[in-house]
């Protein structure tokens, strides 16, 4: 079904593109809030990094990289449920999230060069 | 059909653009922002839009915000409104219908459920076309002749948390795929209902009905309840809060606050609506058309309760007169 859409390819083609650029934001914003000292830095980087992945979890899997739309799913799941979660005012980002967006992160590279 | 959707993804702008294409006649315009919308709205070269799209996670505006600007414009009062949600925004669903949205998509989106949502609307809009007169009949009050059904489930405007008796439909549906532990449905029924409609005029019943809306939302205000005009003067409610509504003691204060509002037909008479309180329903495991039957059992209970308030008053007279 998604082949029959005219203009699919171009869409899938400008999705790659934007991923090269989303990755290193949501890389940059996860190394920031691993770094960051105070908790208003930890939050306001994981909720930049969670915009992005929102985006990225909404249109993936209709461009058929479902894998990829269901592991930004996951990672923006994971920094939900922490900024609105008990621990979530504590000046320590969770290595669990940087992990996950570590693995997303080189998910998002095997695509970009797969298609490149 | 017109539809303006509003993402900040131009991805999902463009997807859109190709779904819309495909799925039938349509025209797409779109905003890559709520704030970028508002404009578009404000311009009178705009010209008709039938439906929208709106994104809820948006930068700046999101489109919760902007479902109630829409909302507030007499031009869109009653236009569908289709939320795009992603797994995420679940959270946000409430708030969503509560503030008119009338059903929503889920992201990323199948074309076939995409083609279904929009084919429902398309229905709805041709639907309100053909009703429009009689809506804006009966919020106007110089044109008092177009009927208005004693059944028909017209929207009620401009009251918190009530909502159009299809958007509570496509609410409820999506209950359904959810937690529905803590969710609970009930209705109230205006006493005799049909004694007023026989004897009011379109502008005087809809008058009637919106009060009494009011006085609802007013009483249930604390409890995070959406509610919607089922039509012959039953209004369904639905809870998510985990809260146990007493039938009998919102009964009570219902008509208490109905007591103390002053409200009057046309000629300046007084008129005393009153109302029934049916059983309230839990919706816990529950899934699918069983919750859409607990919604009609809901509102069949209600309506149930008045008829046999109505009886028992006519029983008492006539013992008495016995006697």
């Amino acid at each position: 079904m998604l082949a029959e859409l005219p203009g699919i390819e171009r869409i899938r083609k400008r999705f790659v593109d934007m991923l090269a650029e989303r990755q290193t934001q949501i890389a940059s914003h996860g190394l920031a809030a691993w770094d960051a000292t105070t908790v208003e830095e930890i939050k306001g980087n994981l909720a930049s990094a969670q915009a992005i992945l929102h985006q990225i979890a909404g249109s993936a899997g209709s461009l058929g990289f479902e894998e990829l739309g269901r592991m930004a799913r996951n990672c923006e799941t994971q920094i939900v449920e922490h900024l609105a979660g008990p621990t979530a005012n504590r000046a320590e980002c969770p290595i669990e999230i940087i992990s996950e967006l570590d693995g997303f992160v080189a998910k998002c590279r095997q695509e970009i060069d797969a298609h490149a | 059909m017109r539809i303006l959707a509003v993402d900040d993804d131009p991805i999902i702008l463009e997807l859109l653009g190709q779904f819309v294409e495909i799925i039938g006649a349509h025209e797409l315009t779109t905003a890559p922002s709520a704030l970028h919308a508002v404009d578009m709205l404000g311009d009178p070269n705009l010209g008709p839009v039938d439906c929208f799209m709106l994104d809820i996670q948006m930068p700046g505006m999101d489109g919760i915000e902007l479902a109630q600007h829409i909302r507030n414009s007499s031009r869109h009062a009653d236009t569908p409104i289709l939320m795009l949600t992603a797994m995420s925004d679940k959270r946000y669903i409430d708030g969503a219908f509560a503030a008119g949205a009338t059903d929503y998509v889920t992201k990323p989106f199948e074309i076939a459920e995409l083609k279904s949502r929009i084919g429902l609307v398309e229905g709805m809009v041709k639907e309100r076309q053909q009703r429009t007169k009689k809506i804006f009949a009966a919020k106007t009050v110089a044109d008092q002749a177009t009927h208005m059904e004693l059944f028909e489930p017209v929207p009620i405007y401009d009251v918190d948390n009530v909502i159009d008796y299809t958007a509570m439909e496509n609410y409820v549906a999506q209950l359904s795929r959810s937690a529905l532990f803590g969710s609970t449905a009930f209705a109230f029924a205006i006493r005799e209902v049909d004694a007023f409609h026989a004897t009011m005029t379109s502008f005087e019943f809809y008058s009637l009905v919106s009060d009494v809306a009011e006085i609802l939302s007013d009483t249930l205000v604390d409890h995070q309840v959406l509610m919607s005009y089922a039509g012959n003067g039953t209004f369904v409610c639905v809870t998510e809060s985990g809260w146990r509504p007493n039938m009998g003691g919102l009964m009570d204060a219902v008509n208490f606050e109905l007591s103390q509002t002053e409200l009057f037909d046309n000629y300046g008479e007084r008129v005393y609506p009153r109302v029934s309180a049916g059983e309230a329903v839990r919706l816990i495991w529950k899934s699918g058309n069983s919750v859409m039957d607990a919604l009609a059992q809901a509102h069949a209970s209600a309506e149930s309760a008045s008829v046999a308030h109505t009886r028992s008053l006519n029983d008492f007279w006539q013992n008495d007169q016995q006697a």
